[in-house]
């Protein structure tokens, strides 16, 4: 377990190995790339149901994720990370952009408009965790056909082979076969949520997104999950995209962070890169406001003033510059682009050069 | 695996150390079910009406079809445990029913020839019929000795005995009310799935096809409906096409209430879940929002039913509904129409009983299976 149960301490012990593996052949081994992913919803009004305006929840993400590896997405509630989970795995129609997704057999497909009946065979590759493991298990179905289901959907296996298949992935996820026959109210909230792992994993995905897969459960389940979530990925070779909005358990998980704001991603690197040398004042803000293990240790809390912006009416210029302690008159002009600025260190912000923020230890 | 097989037995443990019994959902809705006083009576009372309606012959002491001119409207018989001379006899027993006119109205008047005791016996032999259609016998419940009467509810203008016609009507007036509830919900469960889980402009025309249908006035339709079907059909088709006609003014109500359940269902968690592995609508539909919907589907079957039953009395009474020699509840009340008849002989309008009974029970039942249907709704 070694450092599997410090869910706070900030810099927890990596996988250096697998680090070391994509580092080696970092741009031919993206499973994944979404380019300027918009995804609008429109605001119906009156008795003809007259498009009066759009929420922009996600607008201009881009993005890419190496095979075998956790890209933790992190960001306030109602920033638009569950909306780009979604979007990727066609729960959406896409308004705008590019999703490219490389699939077992090396071919790079583009997802964002194909029809659901083209989506399906891509199901098996990725899928996706949800957040709230009581909502998300249909409340009539037991256990074994709840886990079962994606493989009798996909014509993988029936009957007795489907249930030798469940017995398995109920094992792999920690819960005992015998309750294959049992309904989901009669399991506790962290079992549950393991139930919605083998439901994920029965198709042998390649990339799964996890919709912020522990938010939900007690602090003391949730470090059970994650170490779950964290060796099946290991020994699966998985790629994660983890979606949270706390950066502790993001940081505990991920290879790789991309911090979103408002719709759009501000900042993307390297997890010791982004807590110890953030380049965006909103990651800054965001990694001042994570409770040190200590507790003695003084807390420097950036506290941003003013509201979160709308999605529906964006600021002009950069998102976050009417609450940017930084911010200068390009940034109300201006958008800024998303851009390598540093080696794999990705920020789009106008001062990133200029700037000198505040990380972990720093 | 060695982390997680360290790890998962803690969280586990809970419910691995015994082999609880676990209950499926039926059985969590009876259990809830069982604990409600009404709804158990009102089980009851359709259970006891429905089995009488289906043994109907074996209750009737005499053959509710045969015509017995004498014996027109006599009034309900009591039966005695104390003679006219105060002496109490331990088996009950009738007395004779004996007629006179009265001199100045012609008005018939009964009354009880007490010098002759006729004791009520159970099991008795006499008429033969079919039991269930298909088993020949001569078995009845109770009757009297040879020579006397027993009719409880009294008898109609054609001296037939009323209890073993209402009996009988029960067919007729619950396999009704239960086949057009069937089509009902059949229609109005697959509507509703429909408009709930496509929405857009599908819900929207479905929803104004609901409220046309609503705002049509139901009397004038029912009439006009029952009016057009050919006095030359046969019972059998009569008995179909009128359940259809109560079951297509009574769909509505149910189409609207899966509706909003459906679209409650449709954005929750497990149905994003079943589209994210690829699962078809027909799937989602009837593996998924069907079953969860299915609580408030089955109490909304018990709450149509007594609707048509009251429907259907009401057309029978009218004398547009069932047409002999089928029988129903309202239609053995047709004569009561006539305020005459209904004054000299108020015993015609017994089988009003039975339909209380019936529309009791029904909404007994349903009100109790609204509380039970949702055994999650403590989680």
């Amino acid at each position: 377990m070694g450092c599997g149960m410090r869910l706070i301490p900030i810099l927890s012990c990596k996988k250096a190995g697998v680090k070391e593996k994509y580092k080696m052949d970092a741009n031919d081994n993206i499973i994944l790339e979404v380019k300027h992913l918009k995804q609008y919803f429109p605001i119906h009004k009156g008795l003809l149901q007259k498009v009066v305006g759009y929420v922009k929840a996600v607008d201009g993400v881009s993005f890419f994720i190496r095979e075998n590896e956790v890209l933790g997405l992190v960001g306030e509630s109602g920033c638009g990370k569950t909306t780009t989970g979604r979007a990727i795995l066609r729960l959406y129609d896409p308004t705008a952009g590019e999703i490219w997704f490389r699939r077992r057999n090396g071919e790079r497909v583009e997802i964002s408009r194909i029809s659901q009946k083209e989506m399906k065979p891509l199901r098996r590759e990725m899928r996706m965790i949800f957040q709230d493991p009581f909502s998300s298990l249909n409340p009539r179905l037991t256990v074994k056909d709840i886990i079962g289901e994606p493989l009798v959907i996909h014509g993988v296996a029936r009957g007795k082979e489907m249930e030798d298949r469940v017995a398995e992935l109920m094992r792999a996820v920690g819960l005992d076969p015998a309750y294959m026959r049992r309904y989901p109210h009669e399991f506790s909230g962290g079992q549950r949520q393991r139930i919605g792992l083998a439901r994920t994993l029965s198709l042998s995905p390649r990339l799964i997104i996890a919709d912020e897969p522990v938010s939900a459960l007690d602090v003391s389940v949730q470090a059970q999950v994650l170490n779950l979530l964290q060796e099946l990925q290991g020994r699966l070779g998985l790629t994660l995209l983890f979606i949270a909005h706390d950066l502790s358990v993001v940081e505990h998980v991920s290879d790789r962070i991309a911090v979103m704001y408002v719709g759009k991603i501000v900042e993307m690197a390297e997890t010791e890169e982004v807590l110890r040398h953030p380049l965006h004042p909103y990651t800054e803000a965001l990694i001042s406001a994570v409770p040190p293990a200590d507790p003695d240790i003084r807390l420097n809390r950036i506290v941003l003033e003013g509201e979160v912006a709308s999605p529906v009416h964006p600021p002009a210029g950069c998102i976050f510059h009417p609450r940017c302690r930084y911010a200068k008159d390009a940034c109300s002009k201006e958008e800024p682009k998303l851009a390598e600025v540093e080696p794999d260190h990705y920020v789009s912000c106008h001062l990133a050069a200029e700037l000198s923020l505040q990380g972990i230890g720093g | 695996m060695d982390q997680a097989s360290q790890s998962a037995p803690s969280a586990i443990s809970a419910v691995s150390s015994e082999e609880e019994q676990h209950e499926s959902y039926f059985q969590l809705v009876w259990k809830r079910f069982k604990k409600s006083k009404p709804a158990i009576i009102g089980g009851l009372m359709i259970i006891a009406l429905a089995i009488l309606a289906i043994f109907s012959d074996f209750f009737s002491p005499t053959d509710p079809r045969e015509l017995n001119m004498p014996s027109s409207f006599t009034p309900p018989q009591r039966i005695h445990f104390v003679d006219a001379e105060g002496k109490f006899h331990l088996r009950p027993f009738t007395y004779k029913q004996v007629i006179e006119l009265e001199p100045q109205t012609y008005r018939p008047l009964w009354s009880e020839d007490t010098s002759r005791r006729y004791h009520l016996k159970f099991f008795v032999r006499s008429w033969e019929y079919k039991l269930l259609g298909i088993f020949s016998t001569r078995w009845h419940l109770f009757g009297v000795e040879e020579g006397g009467t027993v009719c409880l509810l009294g008898t109609d203008k054609f001296g037939r005995d009323l209890w073993g016609r209402a009996c009988r009507a029960g067919r007729i007036s619950l396999s009704m009310s239960l086949f057009g509830t069937f089509i009902s919900v059949a229609v109005g469960s697959v509507l509703g799935v429909v408009s709930g889980y496509y929405g857009g402009r599908i819900d929207a025309v479905l929803q104004r096809f609901i409220e046309f249908v609503n705002s049509f006035p139901q009397l004038p339709l029912w009439m006009t409906l029952a009016a057009i079907i050919p006095p030359t059909w046969d019972s059998f088709r009569i008995f179909l096409i009128m359940s259809v006609i109560f079951a297509l003014l009574s769909w509505t109500v149910l189409a609207r209430e899966v509706r909003g359940k459906v679209m409650a269902f449709r954005e929750t968690d497990f149905i994003l879940a079943a589209k994210e592995m690829g699962a078809s609508d027909l799937r989602i539909i009837f593996r998924h929002l069907y079953p969860n919907a299915l609580s408030h589907i089955i109490v909304v079957l018990t709450l149509t039913i007594p609707q048509i039953i009251l429907a259907e009395a009401f057309l029978s009474f009218l004398g547009i509904g069932i047409q002999e020699p089928l029988v129903s509840w309202g239609f053995l009340m047709k004569n009561a129409q006539n305020l005459q008849t209904l004054g000299s002989h108020p015993w015609i309008m017994s089988p009003v009983i039975f339909i209380i009974i019936a529309v009791l029970g029904f909404n007994f039942v349903g009100d109790g299976l609204r509380d039970a249907a949702d055994p999650y709704s403590i989680v």
